[in-house]
């Protein structure tokens, strides 16, 4: 049995949904919430005579991270994927208004709680998106988990960590963006459309799904790291992203705030100037946008140690009018 | 005739029944794997179990299977479900030992 010392060194892509789950937060502390023994089991995929799970691919609960208490939704890959059906997605939402309630307590018995003492809420994303067998109820999961992340705004942070095997792509990458904070290592993968997909719809031609550099390099957390679709990456151990979500939880809400991507006209407009940036810089490859960022010898960043890729990568600048973050 | 899971039951009984102490998760249902719930439950030193699987045809594998577990282990006045999805007997073995071993574990 792995112990919660174990996880802190144990990979953070070869983890399962409960061992990220219970390692992220402080030892122990960890609280699951309708977990397998509550058998939330999928009502439809019986219906097709598909496999089903005790917790539907999710694991859902509470801890704590220096006494400040840490709800967390784990999505499961090795289960369809990690795809989000209704009740997965519910265990999600569920998570967040949870999170969000306990919020609105707080604040009500302590009128002057710091902004830095109250619950935060934690994705592990590890998902292709929309659970297809269950395709209605699965999107409408996604909208009313973006429903609850805008509720939660200025009040509860909601942090994106990404660093599992699937990556983190269709609806669930438009969550993740929607997010506070996102924090990935090098093999955290985030997007829309998938690898495998783009190649089906478009070709080999457009994209080779089997070229691992290519869909890392495309995808993977350096890039989203360079393009500031991820605020922070960080080594692949769980105690990394523990380490860096408790540096995440000291800043203040404003702090928080300017983190996000998106979210504000500026935010946009940023986005919009890096989209036009696509249209005049043509890239042919990732490497060509990690060049425009300032990397001379963009080549170089491929093969580097997360530790030396942040010592010397330099990234994309804030692109909103007149102004840099 | 529509596809449909698969509700399995079987029943054993060990000759000397070992209860368990604490009721026990384990496992992840991906691709050719399984998981289980091991549940203490008075069943006269009975295990019963409940297999849910979309496989069709493995009966007798599974009740030689799940029958040879009881037999090394011992375990009695359990109720054990097991959610699978494709794992082939010998994964099946496997982690319901590997459980039995978390089960020790957390009794330590």
């Amino acid at each position: 049995m792995k112990t919660w010392v174990d996880l802190q060194t144990d990979s953070f892509l070869d983890a399962n949904a409960r061992q990220r789950a219970i390692g992220l937060v402080d030892e122990g502390s960890f609280t699951e919430l309708a977990g397998p023994m509550d058998r939330l089991q999928s009502p439809h995929l019986p219906l097709l005579g598909e496999a089903v799970e005790f917790d539907d691919g999710i694991v859902t609960g509470v801890g704590l991270i220096a006494k400040r208490a840490v709800f967390i939704a784990s999505q499961e890959g090795r289960f369809i994927g990690g795809a989000v059906g209704e009740v997965h997605g519910a265990k999600m939402v569920a998570t967040l208004k949870l999170a969000l309630d306990s919020y609105e307590k707080m604040k009500k018995d302590n009128p002057s709680l710091p902004d830095n003492r109250g619950p935060v809420a934690v994705i592990s994303f590890e998902t292709g998106g929309v659970r297809l067998h269950e395709s209605n109820a699965g999107l409408l999961a996604h909208a009313e988990v973006v429903d609850q992340i805008q509720k939660c705004r200025g009040k509860v942070p909601v942090i994106a960590v990404i660093g599992s095997k699937v990556g983190c792509f269709g609806g669930m990458g438009f969550v993740a963006a929607q997010t506070d904070v996102s924090i990935m290592s090098p093999f955290g993968r985030l997007g829309l459309t998938g690898p495998e997909v783009i190649e089906q719809e478009m070709g080999k031609d457009e994209f080779d799904s089997s070229d691992r550099s290519l869909v890392y390099r495309t995808t993977g957390g350096k890039h989203k790291y360079i393009l500031g679709d991820a605020n922070y990456l960080v080594e692949d151990s769980i105690g990394s992203f523990r380490q860096k979500l408790s540096e995440v939880l000291s800043l203040s809400q404003d702090e928080i705030n300017a983190h996000r991507r998106i979210g504000s006209l500026r935010l946009v407009e940023n986005q919009l100037n890096k989209v036009r940036l696509s249209i005049t810089l043509k890239p042919k490859d990732s490497k060509d946008v990690w060049k425009y960022a300032g990397n001379d010898n963009p080549e170089s960043l491929v093969d580097l140690s997360t530790s030396d890729f942040l010592s010397v990568a330099r990234r994309l600048k804030f692109m909103a009018a007149n102004e840099e973050v | 005739m529509a596809k449909q899971l698969l509700k399995l039951n079987f029943e054993f009984k060990a000759e000397q029944p070992m209860p368990i102490k604490e009721s026990l998760h384990y496992g992840v249902v991906g691709s050719g794997d399984m998981e289980v719930i091991i549940e203490k439950k008075d069943l006269a030193g009975k295990a019963k179990f409940q297999v849910v699987t979309p496989v069709v045809g493995y009966d007798q594998v599974w009740e030689k299977v799940l029958g040879r577990f009881i037999d090394e282990s011992n375990l009695g006045n359990i109720s054990v479900e097991i959610n699978d999805n494709n794992a082939t007997p010998e994964v099946v073995s496997i982690r319901l030992r590997q459980a039995l071993a978390e089960l020790a574990a957390m009794k330590a």
